[in-house]
């Protein structure tokens, strides 16, 4: 039982892991400026994309794992500038649709660049082994991917609370307007805030075009379980997705493990539940309503 | 009921904030029949106090009684069906719905009529008709009744708040700041109303108002809360005298000139 | 808009599709799309109604659109159920779905309840995705469109029926939903657009109307599910994703949102454009992205909100209003009380 139960527990934390970080770009966003991106699993892809393409140009992995979310950031920032930015004053729904439209460019566009199916994009040479942790053996690539995603987590983290920048950020999700009183460039803040929200989306984009595959829309996949678990964790709260992210990671790897039909369904199963105790999710801000 | 019933009473009402006690240990009685005036500097913790009365925001402790019955916890729109209404600061109306529709949609919702999916006819409409008529003319919004309310002055605005929270029936009518922004015209219609809401209607009248002149010559009491707490209440007369509210307001001048 | 006018408008419109038959042939149309038009146009409704009327992102509809069309396949697939039969299971299996998932999205407001939506109507999509035996998981399940069922009219029906059919479903559907947004419960679902909490303090718990909008737009939503799948006779997962929920919310506005006619102007367009777009080219989908941006900054009141706009005594469009201020600045729900 073990060496089954063993390997599952730890995918479902890989996967918790990946789903944490979407989750917590998406709040970023969403918190901000009241902006739901569709298109947070377009930027991952795109992140995807270019690391494969530096990697099969010569570049080295650990180059692209910087250098391609980087990139996706300034795409992301001109887009944010120019098309998400005149909706800020308008129904939310808008920029739904808005980003709607662009994850449904951009799938098209990158069919057109890189091709329909799915490419082989395989972690560096040094972490392509398995480690063996006695009762069993891991792939090197997933502890991997587990540390980088804890250090991003932790250097938001340190971001937001140690950070001059980080801290008007936090203030600005509270009140915008004091801060805008305050003399705080608001459209500076709102260009930063959606440029780490694609920065963790291009991070996780690159190490999951490794572990789980890339294709056109294999960032598309993973924003189903994000929006869950940023409503288990909690609208509003960081922690909240990280706790979210990591609870329907080991739901979806334990009943891929026992059920394997249900292994999608189980997260929504979680998050009626919580939604039941919880109107607002395990870390929500109970706020106004009391 | 006797003059002196008590129809709202409030005891040991806090209301806390990220921290702050914007409402700390707030009791008052409401006498039915009366024009009660509620008062404070700014920050005082008035509008929250409201909130706390007309269930808009529940109180973390203490304990609001409306007509006898336990309010506390009670959710908003009953504590409409039981009789309480209110305006806000910033009017609360249907900006795109014209002034005959926002009447009516709360003369409807009072006659059960808002969850049909048919619109009534006969008897039912006729009574409909006339109340929303009776409600217009009462606040002498009658020839503006096709205009969308978003296209009104502000004090109209207001008027139609008035009047929807009439549409209602209540015994008691909360209004927070009903003069707020107002030009002095239109601060003296406003008041017109709100007498009339006792002398013609019978109600009784809780309100929140920054204007001196107004509240000493409307009110029949008059509560002072200054930081959250409750500072001193009593008749206009005692008010303009005691000390702790002249010191309350030192600087905001108003109570030099009465 | 006159009684009358709106009368003479509407019969024109409807004898117009009634002559589609003969008409669309001279345009190189398959009458099997302007079908789609109609029954892709009862979708629309359901959304309006939420979104245009009531003011709640409804990107979930498409949930209810699927266990529609679901509902219709597997009962003829299974249960060797007639075309009305399959209707009215499809239509309850849509209901039904609105039942459960509607007690956890009428606890909030604008964009949260998008969020909630979007996440909800999922579930159905990965039920019919991995339930291979029962639907043919991605796949999807094909079937055979059966006999009209109701005696003595036990016939098959092809395309021309299907079509008056679907056009008699349309008429029936539009008339309702008309119906539905002049009464007095219509008319309190905008006053929830506008200002939810003045509207619980004239003494009406908005949940309960909420709740009502939510189950007949998730049952409308079911009547055209039903239709598409017996139109196509096919079903699949597609019919359930949330791509489909943003198909409807973009034929809603290009329609005009809050407008009656809108909802059948914004499916005409989206319907038709989508078949000539991926007829020319198969990069369909950046037109139909493009499609989105351009309506989304160009004319968010849609065709028909621009015209009433235009021709409304106001400036106010009768849909989305231009003052629409939902404030960047504080993307938390508005605060209705408890």
């Amino acid at each position: 039982m073990i060496h089954d139960l063993a390997p599952q527990i730890f995918n479902g934390l890989v996967l918790g892991a990946f789903y944490a970080i979407v989750g917590i770009g998406l709040s970023l966003i969403m918190n901000l400026t009241g902006t739901i991106n569709m298109a947070h699993g377009s930027f991952m892809t795109l992140a995807g994309y270019l690391a494969f393409t530096m990697v099969s140009r010569g570049t080295s992995f650990w180059f692209a794992l910087i250098a391609a979310p980087l990139i996706a950031v300034v795409v992301g920032i001109v887009v944010e500038r120019t098309l998400v930015r005149p909706l800020y004053k308008r129904e939310p729904f808008y920029s739904l649709l808005m980003t709607f439209g662009l994850s449904l460019m951009a799938e098209e566009i990158y069919r057109l660049i890189w091709g329909a199916n799915a490419v082989p994009f395989s972690p560096p040479p040094g972490l392509a082994s398995a480690v063996s942790l006695g009762f069993m053996s891991f792939p090197k690539f997933r502890i991997f991917i587990v540390i980088v995603l804890v250090i991003a987590m932790i250097g938001l983290a340190l971001f937001l609370t140690r950070t001059r920048f980080g801290l008007r950020l936090r203030a600005a999700v509270q009140d915008t307007e004091m801060i805008a009183a305050l003399g705080t460039n608001t459209q500076l803040l709102y260009a930063v805030n959606f440029g780490l929200g694609i920065f963790l989306a291009g991070i996780a984009g690159v190490l999951a075009a490794g572990m789980l595959g890339l294709s056109p829309t294999s960032g598309n996949a993973l924003l189903m379980p994000a929006f869950v678990t940023v409503i288990i964790g909690g609208m509003g709260s960081l922690f909240g997705s990280i706790v979210g992210g990591l609870l329907i990671g080991m739901a979806i790897s334990l009943t891929t493990l026992w059920i394997p039909a249900a292994s999608e369904v189980s997260m929504y199963v979680l998050m009626a539940l919580v939604l039941m105790v919880r109107p607002r999710g395990l870390f929500g801000e109970e706020g106004i309503f009391g | 009921m006797a003059p002196e019933t008590i129809l709202l009473d409030a005891s040991h009402v806090s209301k806390v904030f990220g921290g702050v006690r914007a409402v700390d240990d707030v009791s008052m009685q409401v006498r039915e029949g009366t024009i009660h005036a509620l008062i404070g500097p700014n920050g005082a913790g008035k509008t929250t106090f409201f909130n706390a009365v007309s269930g808009y925001a529940m109180p973390e402790s203490g304990h609001v009684s409306f007509r006898g019955k336990d309010v506390t916890r009670a959710l908003n729109w009953k504590r409409v069906a039981m009789g309480m209404g209110r305006t806000f600061q910033t009017p609360s109306v249907f900006p795109e719905l014209t002034v005959d529709e926002n009447v009516r949609l709360g003369v409807r919702a009072h006659a059960g009529q808002a969850f049909r999916l048919r619109t009534p006819r006969g008897a039912a409409a006729a009574a409909v008709d006339a109340r929303v008529d009776e409600l217009l003319r009462f606040v002498n919004l009658a020839a503006q009744r096709d205009r969308l309310v978003a296209e009104l002055a502000h004090g109209s605005q207001r008027l139609v708040e008035i009047a929807m929270s009439l549409s209602t029936d209540p015994v008691l009518v909360l209004l927070d700041e009903p003069m707020a922004g107002l030009a002095e015209a239109e601060t003296d219609r406003i008041v017109g109303v709100i007498r009339d809401l006792r002398t013609r209607l019978g109600l009784t009248v809780l309100f929140v108002e920054h204007n001196m002149r107004v509240v000493l010559s409307l009110a029949d009491r008059i509560t002072v809360l200054d930081r959250g707490k409750l500072l001193a209440e009593g008749t206009p007369a005692e008010i303009a005298a005691d000390e702790s509210v002249r010191d309350a307001y030192l600087g905001e001048g108003v109570l030099e000139h009465v | 808009m006159k009684a009358r006018t709106e009368l003479l408008a509407a019969s024109a419109v409807v004898a117009l599709f009634a002559a589609a038959p003969y008409l669309a042939p001279l345009v190189h149309l398959d009458i099997s799309i302007v079908s789609e038009v109609l029954v892709t146009a009862i979708a629309v409704m359901s959304v309006n109604l939420l979104l245009g009327y009531t003011g709640l992102p409804a990107f979930g509809n498409a949930a209810y659109f699927g266990l529609g069309a679901y509902g219709a396949a597997l009962s003829v697939q299974y249960l060797g159920f007639h075309f009305i039969e399959a209707i009215l299971v499809g239509t309850a299996l849509a209901f039904v779905g609105g039942l459960i998932l509607a007690p956890f999205l009428l606890r909030r407001r604008g964009i949260y309840f998008g969020l909630l939506s979007i996440a909800f109507g999922q579930v159905f999509y990965f039920i019919a995705y991995r339930d291979t035996d029962l639907t043919g998981g991605e796949d999807g399940m094909t079937i055979t469109r059966p006999y009209f069922g109701i005696p003595p009219a036990h016939v098959a029906i092809h395309e021309l029926s299907f079509y008056y059919i679907a056009l008699v479903a349309f008429v029936l559907a539009l008339i309702a939903f008309r119906s539905v947004v002049r009464s007095p419960f219509g008319r309190t679902l905008v006053a929830i657009r506008q200002n939810e909490a003045r509207v619980r303090f004239l003494g009406l718990n908005s949940d309960r109307f909420i709740f009502v909008a939510l189950l007949i737009s998730a049952t409308m939503a079911g009547v055209s599910g039903a239709l598409f799948a017996l139109l196509i006779n096919f079903a699949y997962p597609l019919e359930l994703d949330w791509h489909q929920s943003g198909y409807f919310v973009l034929s809603m506005i290009l329609g005009g949102a809050g407008t009656v006619w809108g909802s059948l102007a914004g499916a005409f367009i989206y319907v038709i454009g989508k078949d000539i777009i991926s007829t020319i080219t198969p990069l369909w989908q950046i037109f139909l992205g493009a499609l989105f941006v351009a309506c989304v900054l160009g004319f968010p009141r849609g065709i028909l909100g621009s015209l009433a706009a235009l021709l409304a005594r106001s400036s106010a469009p009768a849909g989305v209003d231009p003052n629409a201020t939902f404030d960047a600045h504080t993307p938390s729900e508005v605060n209705v009380g408890p």
